[in-house]
């Protein structure tokens, strides 16, 4: 069995190829895209706004089973893009490792140190040759008690990275350049204005106009600090108000 | 570790005697961000360039300096997930050794003990080497130190070293400005002066990092602020 010699198992487990790339990796990321999916996540003044397409492939799915928006405790958010098994899987390690972080220290989790554990755990995936990495990237949502409105992104790698917006899925790369426009000046975004951003840049980027049942958005507010997904009469009052502005 | 299906080693000798895998990693360490260490008379420096993906991250959030143990500090260039597991791993090193002496850990054994888990990665079944060499600085007893580490798990103790993509400039540039006797504030200057010499776009207290350590034997990030400073002096 060739191992190591650079033309054999660097593309099938995750150790290094010839030039010093992790292939597993880097197909991980191609799987993110492969989900068809695209989403954005947008962080304001006092809240934060995540915003995915909802694609039901079948007339005869329950559409209400069909989400990639996961509550991982009352107040953080988790909007899972790629692979929905590895999205349900991951989502399940992190609600009990917030649970039990609630109860080992009496206090919630924070966004900061929910986001680490996850990516953490995606870099051993990347280390160790018997689990591949997951297919999914993370925008983890929520309100930290010291620092704010909080949005993070991890990806297959074990990167997380803060974000003021980011963007995940097939479209990630003109969504990233619409945001880094809008975002320029470093504006402080009421929640109006950071749900709407979110939307509107889906809406750009994907070069279509939505109906409230084809997307889902989960929001968190200083005031509310819930994570809460939206109803599809609150998204109709945000499109409405996108093309009365327009 | 590894599950036992996995219980060979991936990093294996090639027919000329390379262990391929590590002079992979090392290439992942060559790809990644600039980082230098300089050793001053009466302390240590280390600093990278912090060149973050988009605007839109927040760069407060990233942190690629960090302290190990109050008087050590370590900067890395490669993998920055890999990096986190070392640090943790050494962090928790530095503590069971104050548990069991009650005393703060020599910079020697610290780098000794991280050199040794990297080590394990590349001889361990089923893990791959880690794509990161590291730059470890610390004052202790023995005076400032500077150790930079590789993934193979060897590690020497450096008057500057440079690692990353510009490596083989900086090197040139350090051992042109090195001097034995120069002071910490010279070495932050030099530190700068060498980051500015590869750098792609404009310097400033946002896109490079400074860890330095000097006589008080606390290890600090300078603040973006601070390092604005040192770059008005440079100017």
């Amino acid at each position: 069995m060739s191992r190591g010699s650079g033309s054999g198992y660097d593309r099938h487990i995750t150790i290094f190829s010839p030039e010093g790339r992790l292939f597993q990796v880097e197909y991980a990321f191609k799987a993110v895209k492969a989900s068809g999916i695209t989403s954005i996540g947008v962080r304001g003044k006092d809240s934060v706004c995540v915003v995915t397409q909802k694609k039901v492939p079948d007339k005869l799915l329950d559409q209400t089973s069909v989400t990639h928006l996961f509550a991982i405790t009352k107040y953080l958010g988790l909007l899972a893009t790629g692979m929905t098994a590895d999205a349900r899987t991951l989502v399940q390690q992190a609600r009990n490792e917030a649970a039990e972080f609630r109860f080992r220290y009496g206090y919630e989790m924070p966004v900061d140190v929910l986001s680490k554990w996850i990516a953490d755990k995606s870099q051993i995936y990347t280390q160790h040759a018997y689990m591949r990495p997951l297919g999914v990237a993370a925008m983890v949502l929520g309100i930290d008690e010291e620092n704010g409105p909080q949005l993070f992104k991890c990806d297959p790698a074990g990167h997380f990275f803060g974000h003021k917006a980011t963007s995940a899925g097939l479209k990630e790369q003109e969504a990233i350049n619409f945001l880094e426009k809008k975002m320029k000046n470093d504006p402080a975004f009421s929640y109006e204005e950071t749900v709407q951003t979110a939307i509107s840049a889906l809406q750009s980027v994907l070069q279509e106009d939505f109906k409230a049942t084809e997307i889902e958005v989960g929001v968190v507010r200083k005031e509310n600090p819930v994570f809460r997904v939206l109803s599809t009469e609150e998204i109709d009052e945000h499109l409405t108000a996108i093309s009365e502005r327009d | 570790m590894g599950d036992s299906q996995y219980s060979f080693s991936l990093t294996t000798f090639s027919p000329s005697g390379k262990l391929v895998q590590i002079e992979y990693a090392l290439m992942a360490v060559g790809s990644g961000q600039t980082s230098l260490g300089i050793k001053a008379a009466n302390g240590v420096v280390i600093a990278t360039e912090k060149k973050l993906p988009s605007i839109l991250v927040d760069e407060a959030s990233v942190q690629k300096i960090q302290p190990l143990t109050t008087n050590i500090g370590v900067v890395y260039s490669g993998m920055g997930p890999d990096f986190r597991v070392l640090v943790r791993k050494s962090r928790k090193q530095a503590q069971q050794y104050f548990r069991l002496y009650k005393e703060q850990i020599p910079v020697t054994q610290l780098v000794r003990e991280t050199a040794a888990v990297m080590q394990e990665f590349t001889q361990s079944g089923g893990v791959r080497p880690f794509g990161v060499s590291l730059l470890v600085a610390g004052f202790d007893d023995d005076g400032p130190q500077l150790y930079q580490v590789d993934p193979s798990g060897s590690y020497f103790s450096w008057k500057a070293s440079a690692m990353g993509k510009n490596v083989s400039n900086a090197k040139t540039f350090l051992e042109k400005r090195y001097t034995d006797d120069m002071e910490l504030d010279d070495a932050v200057h030099t530190a700068i002066l060498t980051l500015k010499e590869g750098f792609e776009g404009q310097i400033s207290g946002k896109n490079i990092e400074i860890g330095i350590i000097g006589t008080d034997r606390n290890f600090r990030v300078l603040t973006p602020a601070e390092i604005d400073d040192y770059l008005a002096e440079v100017e």
